[in-house]
């Protein structure tokens, strides 16, 4: 006899958020990672431990809008919607756009991505680099929490167990004169899961560095990054001299601490790691994008 | 449709039911009283089963093992060395010990996650380099011929230059989209297996040798099969027996499908192979003597291993007429999956080697490497390293020239240069291979072990079935052996039909594999038609058979491994330019050229395809596949952690057929189907080092080989 | 349509067990292949992923769906010109994405095709005989929408 499984649809997010607050569930959005993680084979349902709550069809959590300065996007936003909302940062849509595939893009969600706490998370970098808080919302009010607070470990995110994230905020990301990149290392060019990812952020006013952030992918149990090696770089002449790119890079060597796995290696991913910084910060001109 | 030029392209004759999905492959049929079969594997790489433990089973479920088996424990192919379940040793992570069947999947994944099987484990080989450490003991076989290796050691006491180098090539997984799949309809008279399959009768004599039954007690049915590549060739005859057994145990329908996972851990794959070169040069660069020692890993079975060892060592000395070789091969035995058939069959590793050899020589005698090659190019009348003949015309010269012309390479080449001194980041480069393969079995197999025969029967309203024993597979046989046989009768292609074949109907005339449906099912099946149009009498039903005859050219003696291997080669020419991200070592494929020799095509269309998608396995191959073992596991379980190309990673290729049609080959054909695959890989890892400046010693060359070789060419300066 | 089966059952196998349509394939049961590519209120899915409890009261069109419109016939013809089908195992999902792109962008460059063809892993063309059938896709569609 196959086993019985409780699943919640509701129409709302206080439905939801309220079941929630009764019972510990498993949620799923776009389903993309819960549907791989708990595989059980060719022809059946997967296993998931607990009961289920779907929420990707909820219109509260699918809401992209401006405040002031800051960018909301619904975590239940799919990348495809991403894609085409003239909100979304073009280097945010770079990043998008080397996830999976079309019809993944059109099921997975921002969301999705963040509580899936994956090492090799595609928007993570960015997210990180774009200092990106998290609502949190539950039957108690709404708690907002810094990107890198919640995500903990691989699959370990710091959300309570009647909560959900609502909404992505990105603080001031709508702000001008900034320039963000972002490099997905894969071993092919669609369909791959990063090998190591790379986004950097920099602002220059006056020749100086104005503000600079970096974070790496698939590298770490979490996204590396640090906002002590940054500070060092504010205020600094640009171009960088290459003392200053040197002892950068020097930092990160002393934390990047990759492993070996079926899709690459450590020291590979270390080298292209430093290397991109290096790159990124021996660019002698940036446009703001 | 009335055939003019046979090779004027034709719509599919399957094209319309599988272009809307309606075109049942095997798991999407469903017979009445079927079952379910799900296999408990070894979670060890080499013991002895001191128990088996299996839950108590619901009704309706039942397990099948060897004691379940009425014949003898193995499947049958060439050894006796692949027990059909495992129930004394297991020799690698993944061997069958066990089905259990039933209903339902679910109950099914449930229960074999209870079965539990204690070992006495024993200490594994896991690697190829152990094996070559413990040759004696792990060696399954091995070949020997050339040149005496006391001329050759003379030779190289005066030679200017001894020239060492050891190559490696690694897995290749086929990764056809359609799983492995078979099912056994029981029946009260008969067992009739279905399934994704290359060589129907390689699977009937497996199920008449483990049934122990009669020969018209079991038939084997071809479903429409989701790609092979050589995975589907002697591998399904273990699934076969698996259902088979349990039908005949449970007296139900058993159906058996993999899962992806599955599909990639436990199936044969290419032979990771290391190749070790020694070359006597002269002052000038010039080839004295060569010496090739070839170390295949066949896993944990001999299976094939020893045809793929041969048609390696028949390869390595690539498309040159060498002086003074010598080579020698074993396949040896490690305790991981047994490696088995891939399109290319041995071939796509020796050329991955000979021409990354030729090309690091060519710097000996400072010349561009496709120059250095050309120098060495065999010519018609040249004897081959086996002392056979090269008696038909060869176009290379022509293929090389055309290529030249059509890539602008001397111009590309001092392009890229200026291009890689103003970049620092990207460097581009072009790479060359040149090719052959030698078409259908090899050595006496075609006269010893095939025998091949095929029929055609015409019907009293003039239609004619062929009645063969190859699979379609997707490289298009039901259209072009097809027209073969209207183009001879002179008939509408319409009229000419190919059912699905099924051993109950059709004679052996051989198992689809070897690039040898269309020069040697395709000529029988020319010389049939020929017959029944000489004999065809309108409102008659008419069969005609017709049988293989060898042409003798110098007889091949497998012991001394001389004489000629191959009645034919087909021919071919690669260029490949790539641009490669030193920051990252990503290598962009930027165009890709190749020019081919296969007699006369039979439908160019076809042969396209074969092309395109021959050459992306075989560029994959080369930088973009990879797989590995850890302890006896495959590593590499999912689609995107292997990494076979998507619509983004390959580019438009710019190919050109040469016609030089072959007189025992129909209307001129030659074989085509692997030839497309193997100068893929060397092409691009050529282009790769013209790119960097540098040498690799391996297949794939990926972004962490390139990194790693990026690394210590800056240490290498620093220092 | 209405069914028993559990929330988290695949869509994939609702389609083909409970429906008994076997025009969606299973190529890898992870949305890495694309061979079960549907239309979910007509954007492209991988109905591998799709547990069906979170896909109620959508709209979902199969490839046998897709047959009895125009733009399959289309696809149909042009795929059949260009040769673009050998094993035919991740065609029917291939027509989907091609169906899918086409829709949103009737004429696709080159790159745009590959691209939205990027979820479809085929083994046996190398790709470029499809990209070819959907280029030529797009030119007859041009014609056909002329015509009307």
């Amino acid at each position: 006899m196959p086993e019985k499984i409780t699943a919640y649809r509701f129409d709302y997010l206080d439905e939801t958020l309220s079941q929630l607050n009764k019972e510990d569930c498993a949620i799923v959005a776009g389903g993309t990672d819960v549907m791989v993680l708990h595989k059980s084979g060719r022809g059946v349902p997967p296993k998931i431990p607990k009961p289920v709550v779907f929420i990707d069809h909820l219109s509260e959590l699918k809401r992209v809008y401006q405040k002031d300065k800051d960018l909301h996007i619904g975590s239940c936003s799919t990348y495809g919607e991403l894609l085409e909302n003239p909100l979304i940062p073009i280097a945010l849509k770079n990043a998008i756009k080397t996830i999976a595939a079309p019809a993944i893009r059109n099921r997975g969600t921002l969301g999705g991505n963040i509580c899936n706490a994956s090492p090799a998370g595609d928007t993570l970098p960015l997210l990180y680099v774009y200092n990106a808080k998290l609502l949190l919302r539950s039957v108690n009010g709404d708690r907002v929490v810094a990107i890198s607070d919640f995500i903990q470990a691989p699959r370990r995110i710091g959300r309570n167990h009647n909560e959900i994230l609502a909404e992505i905020i990105l603080p001031s990301v709508l702000e001008e004169g900034s320039h963000v990149v972002f490099e997905k290392i894969g071993n092919r060019n669609a369909d791959a899961i990063a090998k190591v990812s790379f986004a950097g952020y920099i602002r220059i006013s006056n020749e100086r560095i104005d503000d600079i952030r970096f974070a790496f992918g698939a590298v770490g149990p979490t996204m590396v990054r640090s906002i002590d090696i940054e500070k060092k770089l504010l205020g600094k002449p640009f171009p960088l001299s290459e003392t200053d790119i040197d002892s950068i890079v020097a930092d990160f060597d002393q934390i990047i601490r990759p492993i070996d796995d079926q899709r690459s290696t450590a020291v590979y991913r270390k080298t292209v790691a430093l290397n991109l910084l290096r790159y990124f910060l021996n660019t002698s001109q940036y446009q703001p994008n | 449709m009335r055939l003019k030029d046979i090779s004027t392209p034709v719509p599919k004759k399957d094209h319309k039911d599988k272009v809307s999905g309606q075109l049942p492959y095997i798991s999407d049929v469903k017979v009445d009283n079927m079952v379910y079969g799900v296999l408990y594997r070894s979670p060890i790489a080499y013991g002895k089963i001191k128990s088996i433990y299996v839950p108590t089973l619901p009704e309706g479920y039942d397990v099948v093992g060897a004691e379940d088996i009425p014949g003898p424990n193995y499947v049958k192919i060439i050894k006796q060395d692949q027990p059909i379940f495992a129930n004394e040793w297991v020799n690698y992570i993944g061997e069958p010990i066990l089905m259990l069947v039933g209903k339902d999947l679910n109950t099914l994944y449930g229960l074999r996650d209870k079965v539990k099987v204690e070992f006495e484990e024993h200490q594994p080989i896991y690697t190829l380099d152990e094996a070559i450490d413990q040759i004696s003991s792990a060696s399954f076989v091995s070949y020997e011929f050339g040149k005496g290796l006391d001329i050759i050691s003379a030779i190289e006491q005066d030679a200017h230059q001894i020239v060492e180098e050891e190559y490696t090539t690694g897995y290749q997984e086929h990764v056809y989209l359609e799983p492995q799949g078979m099912l056994a309809v029981y029946k009260d008279d008969e067992i009739v297996v279905h399934g994704s399959m290359q060589a129907l009768y390689y699977i009937k004599n497996a199920l008449l040798s483990a049934l122990a039954c009669g020969d018209d007690e079991v038939r084997v049915v071809q479903s429409p099969t989701g790609g092979g590549f050589g995975g589907k060739e002697e591998f399904p005859s273990m699934m076969a027996c698996h259902v088979a057994i349990a039908a005949n145990a449970v007296k139900k329908s058993v159906m058996l499908v993999f899962d992806r996972h599955e599909d990639m851990v436990v199936t044969t794959k290419r032979h990771p192979a290391k190749f070790k070169y020694r070359t006597a040069l002269d002052k000038e660069g010039n080839i004295l003597s060569m010496c090739v020692d070839v170390f295949l890993d066949g896993g944990a079975n001999e299976g094939l291993s020893s045809v793929v060892l041969q048609r390696s060592l028949l390869n390595s000395a690539g498309v040159y007429n060498i002086p003074h070789f010598h080579a020698k091969g074993h396949v040896l035995k490690t305790n991981t999956v047994p490696n088995g058939a891939f399109r290319g069959f041995g071939a796509p590793q020796s050329f991955a080697g000979i021409e990354s050899h030729m090309g690091h020589l060519s710097k000996y005698a400072q010349l561009d490497p496709l120059e250095y090659k050309r120098k060495y190019l065999v010519k018609q009348g040249d004897p081959t390293i086996t002392k056979g003949n090269f008696r038909d015309p060869i176009l290379m010269e022509e293929m090389i020239e055309d290529l030249l012309d059509a890539s602008d390479y001397n111009k590309k080449k001092e392009e890229f240069q200026r291009f890689n001194q103003q970049n620092l980041r990207y460097k581009k480069g072009i790479g060359t291979s040149v090719f052959l393969h030698g078409c259908g079995f090899t050595g006496s197999g075609e006269r010893d072990h095939i025998k091949a025969t095929v029929k055609l029967v015409k019907s009293k309203d003039g239609k004619v079935l062929l009645k063969i024993s190859n699979s379609d597979m997707g490289q298009g046989i039901y259209t072009t052996l097809s027209k073969i046989v209207a183009k001879e009768l002179d008939l509408p292609l319409e009229q000419v039909s190919y059912p699905d074949p099924d051993t109950k109907e059709v004679p052996d005339s051989g198992p689809t594999v070897a690039s040898r449906t269309t020069m040697i099912v395709g000529k029988l099946l020319e010389r049939a038609a020929k017959k029944l149009k000489a004999e065809w009498k309108s409102g008659e039903e008419q069969e005609v058979f017709e049988h293989y005859v060898h042409r003798e050219m110098i007889p091949w003696d497998e012991k001394t491994f001389t004489g000629d291997a191959y009645p034919a080669y087909s021919w071919g020419v690669n260029f490949v330019e790539v641009e490669v991200d030193t920051l990252t070592g990503i290598v962009k494929l930027e165009k890709v050229y190749g020019n081919y020799e296969v007699g006369k095509a039979i439908d160019d269309r076809i042969m396209k395809g074969q092309i395109d998608g021959g050459l992306a396995q075989g560029l994959a191959y080369g930088y973009l596949e990879k797989m590995t073992t850890k302890q006896g596991k495959i590593q590499q379980k999912s689609i995107s952690d292997y990494g076979p190309p998507t619509s983004l990673d390959v580019v438009p290729i710019e190919s050109k057929l040469f016609d030089n049609p072959y007189a025992d080959g129909p209307s001129g054909a030659k074989g085509a189907g692997e030839l497309t695959l193997i100068g893929g890989a060397p092409a691009v890892q050529s282009a790769i080092e013209d790119a960097l400046q540098t040498s690799f010693q391996q297949i794939p060359v990926t972004a962490e080989v390139i990194m790693e070789s990026l690394e210590r060419k800056l240490v290498n300066r620093v220092d | 349509m209405e069914t028993d089966a559990p929330p988290t059952a695949r869509l994939l196998d609702l389609i083909r067990e409970e429906f008994g349509l076997i025009g969606t394939k299973e190529g890898c049961g992870e949305g890495e292949c694309g061979a079960c590519s549907i239309f979910v209120n007509n954007s492209l899915q991988n109905s591998c992923l799709i547990p069906i409890g979170a896909i109620a009261g959508a709209e979902i069109q199969t490839i046998e769906g897709l047959m009895e419109t125009e733009q399959f016939k289309i696809l149909d013809e042009s795929y059949s010109e260009c040769g673009g089908v050998q094993c035919g195992y991740c065609i029917p999902g291939m027509v989907m994405a091609s169906a899918a792109l086409l829709s949103e962008n009737p004429n696709p460059t080159d790159a745009e095709i590959r691209e939205g063809i990027s979820g479809n892993l085929c083994r046996c063309t190398g790709y470029n005989m499809i990209v070819d059938a959907v280029e030529l896709a797009a030119k007859k569609g041009e014609v056909v929408c002329q015509k009307k």
